[in-house]
């Protein structure tokens, strides 16, 4: 007889599909952007790219072993983050902002609320909105440490308005041809929405994000920009929407399971999107829009909880009085 | 759409299912065969859903073929029958499949082996429903697709079920026996049908079979002739389509709402296999002693669909198919499909009367480091989900040990299809916990 038949439970068979290969592919659709902003940004883009996925990968290293759990680099989840928060800079960002903002992404939104899967909100976007509100606070850090800011020669494609802001104050844009291509200005993921989009497709194609929200708040901004008056083009080719639309707002963790959930959850980002660029006159307000909408996620799950296939069907009215 | 226009893969289905590949050609093509008789049989006592049989044997008697060994004298039971010649050696708890202990009735085989002789010959035309029913009772026949519920308490409703369905569908991949005894076997399967049509008050009859079976579909297509009581319905290849409840929604668009009846939703499901043992059970009064399995599994040297005697232990069952069960470490020898079927570690395990089929898988397909992380919350289990459950939930309750709350996440309602973790990319045994955590929230 044999010694060591394996007698695990069943099922026995499993798809190949795993965590770190849906992680591997989210990589690889956003290569294409990064090598957008590199072209526009040269030296400032790469520093950012690789000082956040570098400070991701320390910082789980580090918040984990403090925990007293092994690391989970394997499941990429962390190096993915620090691209994100890289995407999310602009190409002028002090260093230590970005250190600061992966830090909070990965050590506080993701591994303090309990690792992957706990977290409710999107770590990237945490991080680099809490990086913002936090910045007047950590004067002293730009003043202490502008010495340390490393200069990689002046590029005007960094001094110049973003295009969010010129659109805002009324400049000319170029025409949407060349805003859909390539236009510098913005965030690092903002150098090409053409490149996302093309981004966001592979991740449909390969099954791993669901069409539903990022059609829904893509369609309802562009709706509401249209009844606000805006350029509609305009508004879709600005800004994080396409970034946000297809890669943040699909985060398995932080967005609603239920396909009813997923169209509720992606109409609300898009009206809190037009709420904040047409109401509040914000230059921008993607990031923050999402992560509002993370905090409703547990809400909207319960209230488009669907029945289970056994569930009764809803008897009719009874016919006697 | 005409049945010889259809192709691969088309047919109607159910929402949710996913798709697993079928890893049936190892044994698809290959006739059903008699597999020699071992030289010892151990019938357990408990084989099928209802009250275990009491001995009518004792150790030391001699028992003849098909001669009645066991019985209960519950409602729910199914009566055992020697599926040998010989002599009771043994009246003693074995393993079962389960991985724990079964009593059972252990049986030498002595003297000539001969296949089974009709003790009858009956035209089930000229008998009443009420005797085709105790004919299924007497032979002791159960569920054969894997439920092992009594056949006889299934059909003998008060009031009559208008549709009868056969299942066909053999979603598990690997399995090949009910194919092959469709197309081999249909004459008998029709004209057990026919039997339980009777039997239940039926009007009419779907035969489902998914659409990887096409020669199946042709030959029953042709044999049926267009008559309008039976219908062939080609199914769209997806597990788990054989489950009943979704054959019954798929094929009838009935609802079938936690705890019905089969007389609620006019509608009894039966396995071919089942069906074609009422076929033989009333004509030729033969008890359920033997059944036709696939032993599969691609280093398996013989594999093929084979006639076995019930009680058979798969040590015997992999030698005679050229397996060297010293040759299996790091192997996975499992009963029934690979979704839902138990992986064994003691070759001394006989298969029972809803055993479908044993399955070696070797150490490369075996998933040995059973390694997992927490839920993403990609949300595949719940798209997938037969039963419209969330998955997801209740293995995170059930592995933190929030047991109240399940309940609430219907964990009732689970049939451990086994969809959700074979598409689980953090290899989460979800079905895993969710069976384990069904006992404690009985208790609760």
């Amino acid at each position: 007889m044999a010694d060591r038949l394996i007698a695990t439970p069943p099922p026995h068979l499993k798809a190949g599909n795993t965590v770190s290969e849906a992680m591997r592919d989210v990589i690889i659709a956003l290569i294409p952007v990064s090598l957008a902003s590199i072209y526009f940004y040269h030296y400032y883009a790469a520093f950012l790219l690789v000082l956040c996925m570098g400070t991701a990968a320390i910082t789980e290293i580090v918040v984990r072993a403090a925990l007293k759990k092994r690391h989970t680099l394997g499941d990429l989840s962390a190096v993915l983050t620090g691209l994100f928060v890289a995407l999310l800079m602009s190409p002028g960002s002090p260093w230590w902002t970005a250190v600061l903002a992966t830090i909070l992404a990965v050590g506080v939104a993701k591994e303090l609320m309990g690792g992957l899967g706990w977290n409710l909100f999107n770590p990237a976007l945490f991080g680099s909105v809490a990086t913002i509100i936090l910045a007047p606070w950590f004067g002293f850090l730009s003043r202490d440490l502008s010495r340390l800011n490393v200069n990689f020669g002046p590029i005007d494609a960094i001094s110049q308005a973003t295009p969010r802001a010129m659109l805002m104050q009324g400049a000319s844009l170029p025409d949407y041809g060349t805003m859909l291509l390539g236009f510098p200005g913005g965030a690092l993921s903002e150098t090409s929405p053409l490149l996302v989009i093309i981004g966001g497709a592979f991740l449909l194609y390969r099954g791993h994000i669901n069409w539903r929200i990022p059609v829904a708040m893509i369609g309802t901004v562009a709706v509401l920009s249209l009844l606000a008056g805006g350029d509609v083009i305009y508004e879709m080719l600005t800004g994080g929407l396409m970034l946000g639309a297809f890669f943040m707002a699909t985060d398995w963790v932080t967005s609603p399971i239920n396909n009813k959930g997923k169209w509720v959850f992606g109409i609300a980002i898009g009206a809190l999107v037009a709420v904040f660029r047409f109401g509040v006159g914000a230059t921008e307000g993607v990031a923050f829009s999402i992560l509002i909408m993370n905090a409703f996620v547990p809400l909207i799950e319960r209230l488009t909880k669907h029945p289970s296939f056994s569930e009764p069907a809803p008897k009719p009215a009874t016919e006697d009085a | 759409m005409a049945l010889n226009d259809i192709k691969e893969g088309e047919g109607k289905s159910f929402v949710g299912g996913t798709h697993v590949p079928h890893y049936k050609s190892y044994t698809d093509s290959i006739a059903i065969e008699r597999m020699a008789i071992p030289d010892e049989v151990v019938v357990h006592l408990s084989q099928h859903i209802g009250a275990p049989c009491e001995p009518l044997v004792a150790v030391g008697d001699t028992v003849m073929l098909g001669e009645k060994i066991a019985d209960a004298d519950a409602y729910i039971t199914a009566p055992l029958h020697a599926p040998v010649s010989g002599e009771v050696t043994a009246i003693e708890e074995r393993p079962n499949a389960e991985g724990g202990e079964t009593m059972s009735i252990v049986i030498a085989a002595k003297g000539e082996q001969d296949a089974y002789q009709p003790s009858v010959e009956r035209n089930p035309d000229d008998m009443s429903a009420e005797e085709l029913k105790e004919a299924i009772r007497d032979a002791g026949l159960v569920g054969m697709g894997g439920a092992a519920f009594p056949t006889y308490v299934n059909i003998n409703t008060d009031q009559p079920v208008d549709t009868l369905i056969l299942n066909g569908a053999e979603c598990e991949p690997f399995l090949t026996c009910d194919h092959r005894l469709m197309l081999e076997r249909a004459d008998e399967l029709i004209k057990g049908a026919e039997i339980l049509m009777r039997c239940i008050g039926a009007k009419k009859t779907y035969i489902a079979v998914e659409t990887n079976k096409l020669d199946a579909i042709g030959v029953l297509d042709e044999k049926l002739g267009g008559r309008d009581d039976m219908e062939v319905v080609p199914l769209a290849v997806k597990y788990p389509q054989g489950y009943k409840s979704y054959l019954i929604k798929t094929i009838t668009g009935r609802d079938v709402p936690r705890g019905a009846r089969s007389a609620a939703l006019g509608c009894i499901v039966r396995n071919v296999g089942t069906t074609f043992a009422a076929y033989e059970a009333v004509v030729y009064g033969k008890p359920l002693i033997e059944r036709i399995i696939s032993v599969t599994g691609p280093t398996v040297p013989d594999p093929g669909n084979y006639v076995v005697r019930v009680g058979t232990k798969a040590e015997h069952i992999l030698s005679e198919c050229g397996v060297d069960p010293d040759e299996l470490d790091g192997a996975k020898v499992i009963f029934g499909g690979p979704m839902t079927g138990l992986a064994q570690d003691n070759l001394e395990v006989p298969i029972v009367k809803s055993t479908t089929g044993v399955l070696v898988l070797p150490p490369e397909m075996v998933r040995e480091d059973m390694v997992y992380s927490d839920c993403v919350r990609c949300g595949l289990c719940v798209q997938r989900c037969p039963n419209w459950l969330y998955p997801n939930e209740l293995s995170i309750l059930a592995e933190h040990g929030v047991y109240g709350d399940l309940e609430d996440w219907d964990i009732w309602d689970c049939i451990e299809c086994g969809v959700c973790a074979y598409v689980c990319p953090s290899n989460r045994p979800i079905v895993h916990f969710i069976k384990r955590a069904k006992p404690i929230v009985d208790e609760l």
